[in-house]
């Protein structure tokens, strides 16, 4: 009996796992890898950090972690809010809904298309801060655990934003907003000691300084912070994981009949 | 015979509007089944709860046995589904969407590959298999999207509207590929607009309006329901404004409805209207283009369950078509 429930459940996973790969494949297929845009996921974090951090001396444990964790939050987050909105007008995501996946697989697919192009786009950007600066990564392992819980994170922040949002340009605009407090407060430029009280506390409630963090304690080398850092973006994975999956069971039971009626059907 | 279908006081509300009003169906296997209503009568919203793609607000719905908000999952991989929509990732070929569909329904990928190329060849679009999609026609989408709900062989195959706005070669082909699956075994359930097409396909309808199906049963059973009512049909030399309500006015005609230049009269008495159409012709001087009698189509019977005529009909179907164009474009 508990033999033949163990085996019940080692299926499911097994099918959570292929058909969100399988997801995730056709995703990374039609909407990540392509030249232009693994250009601009690089070039547009990387114009940002330059045009704030020129003529300033930033040493490369700072230099390092920041350019690493806007270029995971970009590069993780971006696409899904195009791609949802883009499935959704073609109803192609009637296509998913369909099929029998659970929103969750669903979810997971699209996260870990996002998140595989995050992590590809963080470590070409870090290979080239170090080869530039001349300046070591501690412990590397460390470095690549925390670009994988971040991006996902970020993948997990891009599809709740996506969900949520009713087009395309109100899910850019919605991350947009998200984002860019982000960036400044996350101690992507600064290390957030330096920032005010006030702001250090907001700093705190978001993901991105929990991995700017887990990247810094990598690259200067082992600390206990790492693992609270790597827990706490564990953590806003999986809620934002939730709301995501959430808000699309509750939107898929609306948006339908929105868009029959307009149809007039 | 067993039922793969079966619904008990199926309710859905949305906010204070009751798109399904406490419907009872019952699908058996291998039969031909049609949904059939006007707009926003309840078609979509039904075939949604029996996908498992909305819960019903109250009621039990069970397709191949398995209940649709319990064991959702367990439902949609017995059912093939064909939206309205070709709803298809144009950036894909055939081929490539075939495949990850396939993939996604957990279908083997030898297996997929064999019933992939099987079901391109069957639909005359194994040569086209490897150019995107959003190069194919209307017609050789909706080929491939029926193609996609069949690979992993379903129980039974839900298509809305599966030939709305195609052309005629098209919707002929795509009509006797459907009638091939049935004729195979598979349970099929249709919603369309086109009535006469449910009269050639369907071993049994149902009409639904409001929410409610007003009538169930094979077309021909429904036809001769309204048996002792024929249709003469008359068209004249010259169309006069007052012509429907002077006909209208002899007692023997029950009802008259217009549909191009010809007048449809509705009676029980179909040779005394013919004699009296004559007289009237003669005496308004108009002369008689072409006249005949037609026995009740299902067409009519929808009409009469759903309250709407012809014209409605079409101005209504046009309406849908020029919004859905407009939404896609």
């Amino acid at each position: 009996m508990a033999n033949h429930s163990s085996s019940n459940l080692s299926r499911a996973f097994s099918d959570f796992v292929t058909r969100g790969v399988c997801i995730a494949k056709k995703d990374a297929r039609i909407y990540y890898f392509k030249p232009q845009i693994v250009g601009f996921g690089i070039l547009i974090p990387a114009f940002v950090y330059l045009s704030f951090s020129l003529g300033r001396e930033i040493p490369p444990n700072l230099l390092i972690p920041g350019l690493v964790g806007m270029v995971s939050l970009f590069g993780a987050s971006s696409i899904e809010a195009i791609a949802i909105p883009i499935e959704r007008q073609t109803e192609t995501w009637e296509l998913l809904q369909i099929a029998p996946v659970s929103t969750l697989t669903i979810v997971f697919g699209k996260s870990l298309a996002g998140s595989a192009f995050g992590i590809m786009l963080s470590l070409i950007t870090a290979l080239g801060a170090v080869l530039l600066s001349g300046s070591t990564v501690t412990n590397p392992l460390m470095f690549v655990v925390a670009v994988i819980v971040g991006t996902f994170t970020f993948s997990a922040l891009g599809m709740l934003v996506a969900a949520a949002a009713k087009d395309m340009p109100t899910a850019n605009i919605s991350l947009t907003a998200l984002r860019l407090p982000m960036i400044f407060i996350g101690g992507v430029f600064m290390p957030i000691q330096a920032l005010p009280l006030q702001l250090r506390v907001i700093s705190y409630l978001t993901p991105l300084t929990y991995l700017v963090e887990a990247l810094r304690e990598a690259v200067a080398g082992p600390s206990i912070m790492f693992a609270i850092d790597a827990a706490v973006l564990l953590a806003w994975f999986i809620v934002l994981q939730s709301l995501a999956v959430l808000v699309l069971d509750k939107r898929s039971l609306t948006s339908r009949i929105t868009i029959r009626s307009f149809l007039g059907k | 015979m067993e039922n793969v279908i079966e619904a008990s006081n199926l309710t859905k509300h949305y906010g204070a509007i009751k798109a399904v009003d406490n419907i009872n169906l019952q699908v058996r296997k291998g039969e031909f089944f049609g949904l059939l209503g006007p707009n926003g009568a309840g078609k979509s919203t039904t075939i949604r709860m029996l996908t498992s793609l909305t819960k019903p607000t109250s009621g039990i719905v069970k397709v191949t046995g398995r209940d649709c908000v319990t064991e959702s999952l367990a439902v949609k991989q017995k059912i093939g589904v064909v939206s309205e929509v070709s709803n298809l990732y144009n950036e894909m070929s055939a081929w490539d969407n075939l495949m990850f569909v396939g993939e996604l329904y957990g279908v083997e990928r030898s297996v997929r590959v064999e019933r992939a190329k099987r079901l391109l060849e069957v639909f005359q679009l194994y040569e086209r298999r490897n150019d995107r999609v959003i190069g194919f026609s209307k017609g050789m989408k909706r080929r491939v999207r029926i193609a996609i709900a069949l690979l992993h062989r379903p129980e039974v195959l839900f298509l809305d509207e599966p030939t709305s706005g195609l052309d005629v070669q098209s919707s002929r082909l795509i009509r006797s590929l459907v009638k091939g699956l049935n004729k195979e075994g598979m349970t099929i359930f249709l919603t369309t607009h086109y009535i006469d097409e449910a009269d050639q396909l369907c071993d049994r309808v149902a009409i639904i309006r409001q929410g409610k199906i007003v009538v169930e049963d094979s077309p021909e059973k429904l036809k001769s329901s309204l048996q002792g009512e024929h249709i003469v049909e008359i068209a004249f030399d010259r169309n006069r404004s007052d012509i429907e309500t002077l006909l209208r006015a002899d007692p023997i005609v029950k009802d008259v409805t217009k549909e191009g230049d010809k007048y449809h009269v509705h009676t029980g008495r179909p040779s005394d209207v013919i004699k009296k159409m004559v007289q009237f012709a003669a005496s308004n001087r108009l002369e008689i283009v072409s006249m005949s009698t037609k026995q009740p189509s299902l067409e009519d019977v929808f009409v009469k369950c759903t309250g709407l005529d012809a014209v409605q009909l079409e101005r209504m179907e046009l309406l849908r078509v020029v919004k859905a164009s407009g939404q896609r474009g």
